[in-house]
């Protein structure tokens, strides 16, 4: 339990000041843009324009959350693939 | 005739080849995925060398360097290469360190030296880790040599082995998956440094952390790898968020940027199983060094030639990684049929 207490004491010392630091920082700016003649496109090119000009906050949990699934459902994907040309990994030994 | 593979990018209100979007992410994702980083340096260079608008290239490339990621860290976490501890304590520290980067960069840009500035720090790390890795590599085995010639010594003269001096001021951490121990004070100053370092770069710092892993907090090269990717997904998680609510994320282009870097990755991380610690420690030296000289370029304004060199740098290295992939599949392959034969004889 000290050995814990001790951990986060350190860790606030240490973090404390550039924590300040850090919420003062300026942020990149925004672009603001809408995405004109939505009638042109169709399908999921539509559904992403409209949420954009839309909702920017949906579109980038959308964007995130997308991303993350198309990176899972590929490593799945192609960890079978290679694993049927014998390609599959198992825990390694780490030699310099 | 490559027309055919133009997709139309919503946000971006334009046309893009398909092709040029997968391969870069193909190139990127084996990168990655071999030595741990997320690629932005290959990455924008080479979006701006095939005119894709640049206020969308920063946040497309973080939005796929964070589903890329997922991939490389799951792979890694398979082979044990990742030491999930350390890689929560790398993202707290390097989040602070950016920020306080950041501000620096700030204050820097008020007495109007920030370019001048970032440029040679740039130039001077990328040269200095290159050399630095490649001396490393060239003494490894003469150090092997007089180390093993001390803890000879000391057993003749029934001594113990000597121990290698480290800081242990308390708290001492202990980390199972990287087989260190370690202080407190240590890891979270690397971190912080090493995050300081990338905030004032304006980088990711993959690049920065995966040397510091290894040589300042004395990882295994593979683990460092492993772990860097781990810090690089949260790293990316935050910048595809943060990105995609300024509307510079390009959705169409990340989601096929994604679906190259991910095979690229597979084909990056399993080629780790087949190259020992220095090998891999070899090739990053060489890359970072040809990277430190596309930013010297660009100091001279020959910004198309230092994109096409770290382009072609990042193609070579891709081709290097696959070959060294292939005759270690192959002669595994081979040793495994042998084993059968043995076994069967």
């Amino acid at each position: 339990m000290k050995h814990y207490l001790v951990l986060i004491l350190n860790f606030f010392l240490l973090t404390a000041s550039s924590t300040l630091v850090w919420g003062a920082a300026e942020k990149a700016e925004a672009l603001e843009k809408k995405i004109g003649n939505l009638d042109k496109l169709s399908g999921l090119n539509y559904f992403f324009a409209s949420w954009y000009n839309d909702n920017m906050w949906v579109y980038a949990l959308m964007v995130t959350v997308i991303m993350g699934a198309v990176g899972l459902l590929i490593a799945l994907v192609t960890d079978v693939l290679l694993k049927m040309i014998g390609m599959e990994v198992h825990k390694i030994e780490h030699h310099e | 005739m490559l027309d055919m593979f133009n997709v139309y990018l919503p946000i971006a209100e334009m046309q893009f080849n398909a092709l040029i979007l997968v391969a870069i992410g193909f190139s990127v994702g084996v990168l990655g995925g071999f030595f741990g980083v997320g690629g932005a340096w290959v990455v924008t260079p080479a979006l701006n060398i095939f005119g894709f608008p640049m206020a969308y290239a920063i946040g497309t490339d973080l939005a796929h360097i964070f589903g890329k990621s997922i991939v490389a860290t799951a792979k890694h976490r398979k082979m044990g290469n990742v030491d999930m501890k350390l890689g929560f304590m790398s993202i707290v520290g390097s989040v602070i360190g950016v920020e306080i980067g950041a501000q620096n960069v700030m204050w820097l840009t008020k007495l109007g030296i920030a370019g001048p500035v970032v440029r040679y720090l740039y130039m001077f790390l990328l040269f200095g880790l290159g050399i630095y890795m490649l001396y490393d590599y060239a003494t490894k085995d003469k150090r092997a040599a007089a180390q093993a010639a001390k803890v000879a010594e000391a057993a003749r003269a029934g001594l113990a082995p000597p121990v290698r001096k480290s800081w242990n001021l308390p708290p001492m951490i202990h980390f199972p998956a990287s087989g260190i121990t370690i202080s407190f004070w240590t890891v979270s100053g690397v971190f912080l440094f090493t995050g300081w370092l990338s905030g004032l770069l304006g980088v990711g710092g993959g690049f920065i952390r995966m040397p510091a892993l290894i040589y300042l907090i004395g990882c295994p090269t593979a683990i460092a790898v492993g772990t860097d990717l781990f810090s690089v997904l949260f790293s990316g998680a935050y910048g595809c968020f943060t990105y995609g609510i300024k509307g510079r994320v390009e959705i169409i282009a990340a989601i096929l940027m994604l679906i190259g870097a991910s095979i690229g990755a597979q084909i990056g991380v399993t080629a780790v199983k087949y190259i020992r610690g220095y090998g891999i420690r070899l090739l990053f030296a060489i890359m970072i060094i040809l990277a430190g000289s596309s930013v010297a370029l660009k100091q001279f304004n020959l910004t198309t030639a230092a994109a096409w060199l770290v382009m072609c740098a990042a193609l070579g290295m891709c081709v290097v990684i696959m070959a060294k992939l292939w005759a270690g599949f192959k002669k595994e392959h081979a040793e495994k049929a042998a084993q059968a034969g043995k076994g069967g004889a």
